[in-house]
């Protein structure tokens, strides 16, 4: 066993609202030894990144230590002030973050970001600080450094905003590194790049990391220890064999079975008993196509040209029949959403043809397409429910509203029934329709979004990354949800994701983009069992799962 | 970055041109046969049609607007009705005391303003927070005529620290030049202190909630880092765009401040214009202002490039 770093004992956080105190975590009990690499999971609101910024002392003005200890090589780091408390930030301790390019200041260089946390802690000239941060560009592997270090944060993307993030972390040599969602947001591959980068950097100076995560496959990956939180408790703390095996707690039994696994299906993602529940819709069987059935929707050559740039999308051909649902993955910048973003008719196609039910309607200008009588029936549901919702309306006028515009509805009883009837299907609970957005959770606000885009009854549902921003086990039901939705009222599902996942359970077939080109297309089990490309398998083995893992195997 | 200066330079030709045609129609947009109004009351009508000749009235609109567009070309602005002085030099004599009063007003207020929001905005909720958006919102209310007033009476009648009223050029010393400006700068920058304080501090609000700022703390970076490195210039944007708002409204409030504290600059050569009639004045003087606010727009554009390296045209 190796000595203690950081001590956290029965710590309690409470923020201070407008509707008094809420506490975020209530006794918290963690170690975390020198050179270990911890995961901390959860779902949003359980505390996990609260515990972390109470650790580095980051916590907002509203945010305050209630109660217990954080014992950091002894030192109660709660109780630093001034000069302590700097110089455990940054240099004894630090922190990497989410969004990693809304973490670096937009207007500075990155090279002159580097440094300034480097001069903060040593007392050395500036081109010395200068010579180090280019030394740690290179450590975490970025390209040409010397050319990178005056590049501002807008030029970079994401997956290398995010090293520069690690630069800045560990230009200090830290003995604790933070890292709170360090991938969420970035591509399955990237994700994979950045991870093992952190991991060799994490091994190759002794320094201990916890990882915060709601991605249960990424943790198991990477960790040998995981603490699960639930509620701002730890709920349960194992390796990951013995948590995924045979969770002990309700709260990771159902955590366990919501995570995608490269075997689940969408019927798995719950666990034994809520099952039970869930059996009536499940057992309906798939109606078969009879052949020669016309298909629902036909792209022929679509591509989409930017400015004078390089196309976007390139020589894009697909069909898709009544109520079948297929996938669109590739990572980020190959055209999936372009690609989604003409289908449904929000951008105009360069070229090619889009045939709905037999009719063209690629030539319809995109700002004229409302008033087409096929508007109704493409809908879609947008990847953020946070940001596309009108903060201004209640569940009930975003609902409402397609129907009034698309419907010719007015108010009135009709359209009252007609709205719960929405709700209903999606399980939104009716007392929540006069709610606005920001009183709803994350799963509410997806259902709203998927009310919304299925109030018209449309017959083809074009889905941009629609779980992307949920906890697992909203996912979970937002799946079934879609998939439920899909049986029942044979809608056509495009599911555009970078979640493979998730694409192989919803999804009939699928079609892999790069560089706005198909690069493989097939059933999607087939596809992903026996990827023909190597960008696809690379794809396939960059997503985590849970019972894979080299390190994990290597660490058992 | 100098092409880009260049293609501002060259976009503002139009505004200008614009601008002159405006600035030539006021003789006859305001009521009257402008040769009779010039003339005045006890013009026979013998004097109206000499004037109307020497003016070149009696020629069509667009060929006296050439004619006198050509003139301004060259740098001739006219002569004065009133005094016979060519325009150009009566402005060049008034020009000084206005432009003193405006750069002097300028600093106060950027000095005073900008840390003050900033202060405001890291202690938001506190009691500085709340004395310093009190005293803000007393600045917006109070005219500027007021406060000079309460000012001349308290520091210089009362108190005899500072000069009542006057102008001393800045050829006769720095001192003196700006003991008798530091009152006038004072109640005409305390709307704009208080206007550029409140944009400061809600948009310093707002940098500091972004996730680099948290990034910033990570580091270990200081709090004088944090907000002046950080978060100033990243809010920075807004508040050039207010100090440039602040530039034009400052021309109209220096008409007030002159007449206030007695100083002989554009403001009372205004006045005076419009009093008299003086249409060639008024027109140079309205000519020259729209060229100042012009110029100040271009620098703000330029400004931003400069602080923001999203931003590129």
């Amino acid at each position: 066993m190796s000595e203690e770093l950081l001590r956290i004992e029965d710590l309690h956080v409470s923020f201070s609202t407008r509707r008094g105190m809420v506490e975020a975590v209530r006794g918290v009990t963690l170690d975390v030894e020198a050179g270990e690499m911890l995961g901390l999971v959860g779902e949003s609101g359980s505390g996990k990144s609260v515990t972390g910024f109470a650790t580095t002392r980051l916590l907002d003005t509203a945010g305050r230590v209630t109660a217990g200890k954080i014992l950091f090589r002894g030192q109660d780091v709660t109780k630093l002030r001034g000069d302590d408390l700097r110089h455990l930030q940054g240099a004894a301790m630090s922190m990497i973050f989410q969004n990693p390019r809304a973490a670096l200041n937009p207007i500075r260089a990155i090279g002159s970001q580097i440094a300034d946390a480097i001069l903060t802690h040593k007392r050395i000239s500036k081109g010395a600080a200068r010579a180090e941060a280019l030394d740690l560009l290179r450590a975490v592997q970025i390209r040409e450094p010397e050319a990178r270090m005056n590049a501002y944060p807008h030029e970079l993307s994401g997956g290398m905003c995010q090293r520069v993030m690690i630069a800045i972390a560990i230009s200090c040599n830290p003995a604790l590194l933070i890292a709170d969602e360090p991938t969420t947001g970035l591509d399955v591959t990237t994700q994979k790049v950045v991870m093992d980068l952190l991991a060799d950097i994490a091994a190759a100076r002794g320094m201990a990391t916890i990882l915060i995560t709601h991605d249960l496959g990424l943790a198991a990956r990477y960790c040998r220890r995981i603490a699960v939180m639930e509620r701002g408790r730890i709920v349960e703390e194992a390796n990951p064999k013995t948590l995924f095996s045979t969770p002990q707690h309700a709260y990771t039994k159902r955590l366990v079975a919501a995570s995608p696994t490269a075997t689940s299906r969408i019927e798995d993602l719950v666990t034994e008993e809520e099952r039970e529940r869930q059996a009536t819709f499940v057992s309906k069987p798939r109606p078969e196509l009879a052949h020669g059935t016309p298909p629902l929707l036909e792209v022929r050559k679509l591509a989409k040209r930017f400015d004078q740039g390089a196309a976007a999308v390139a020589d894009f051909s697909m069909t898709m029949a009544g109520g079948e649902s297929v996938g669109l993955v590739g990572e980020s910048g190959s055209g999936k959403s372009t690609t989604s973003r003409m289908i449904c008719r929000l951008i105009d196609p360069s070229e090619g043809e889009i045939v709905f039910d037999g009719q063209s309607i690629g030539h319809v200008a995109s700002r004229d397409f409302h008033r087409s009588r096929f508007r109704k029936d493409i809908q879609m549901v947008f990847q953020d429910p946070n940001e596309s919702l009108n903060p201004r309306f209640t569940a009930f006028d975003c609902i409402a509203h397609p129907l009034t515009r698309l419907d010719g509805m007015r108010g009135g009883d009709a359209l009252r029934k007609r709205v719960e009837e929405c709700a209903e299907r999606v399980g939104l609970p009716l007392d929540l329709l006069p709610r606005f957005p920001h009183q709803l959770s994350g799963g509410q606000k997806a259902r709203v979004g998927i009310a919304r885009a299925i109030a018209c009854r449309p017959r083809l549902l074009v889905l941009d990354e629609p779980t992307a921003a949920l906890d697992v086990s909203v996912q979970a039901v937002v799946l079934q949800l879609l998939d439920r939705l899909r049986r029942e009222n044979d809608i056509a599902l495009l599911f555009v994701s970078h979640d493979l996942n998730v694409v192989r359970m919803l999804c009939d077939r699928t079609i892999v983009l790069r560089n706005g080109g198909i690069v493989e297309q097939g059933e999607s089990r087939a596809l992903f069992d026996n990827p023909k490309t190597d960008y696809t398998r690379k794809l396939v083995e960059a997503i985590p799962h849970i019972e894979t893992g080299p390190l994990l195997a290597a660490a058992l | 970055m100098l092409s880009y200066i260049l293609r501002r330079i060259v976009a503002t030709l139009p505004v200008m041109a614009i601008v002159a045609l405006f600035v030539f129609s006021l003789l006859y947009i305001a009521p009257g046969d402008p040769a009779v109004v010039i003339a005045g009351d006890q013009a026979s009508p013998e004097d109206v049609e000499r004037i109307r000749q020497s003016l070149g009235l009696d020629r069509p609109f667009l060929i006296q607007f050439g004619s006198w567009v050509w003139r301004i070309l060259h740098g001739d602005l006219g002569t004065s009705i009133f005094t016979n002085l060519p325009v150009s030099t009566m402005i060049g004599q008034r020009l000084g005391p206005t432009l003193s009063l405006m750069v002097v007003t300028l600093l106060l207020t950027i000095v005073i303003a900008v840390p003050l929001g900033v202060l405001a905005a890291w202690k938001a909720g506190s009691l500085i927070d709340r004395v310093i958006m009190g005293f803000a919102v007393f600045g917006f209310s109070l005219p500027v005529f007021v406060v000079g007033y309460m000012l001349a009476y308290v520091f210089a009648l009362q108190l005899e620290w500072l000069p009542v009223q006057g102008y001393t050029p800045l050829a006769a010393g720095f001192w003196p030049w700006l003991e008798n400006l530091i009152l006038p700068a004072v109640a005409l920058g305390c709307v704009y202190i208080a206007l550029i304080a409140r944009i400061t501090r809600a948009t310093m609000l707002e940098v500091l909630q972004q996730d680099y700022i948290r990034t910033a703390r990570a580091k270990g970076l200081g709090q004088g880092g944090i907000l002046f490195i950080h978060a100033l210039k990243n809010a920075a944007v807004p508040i050039v765009t207010v100090i440039g708002i602040g530039i034009a409204l400052l021309i109209g409030g220096a008409v007030v401040t002159e007449s206030v504290f007695a100083i002989p600059g554009l403001g009372r050569l205004t006045i005076d214009a419009i009093l008299r009639r003086d249409y060639p004045v008024i027109q140079g003087i309205v000519l020259l202002f729209s060229f100042v606010y012009v110029l100040v727009n271009l620098m703000i554009d330029v400004t931003y490039t400069i602080v923001d390296p999203r931003i590129r045209y």
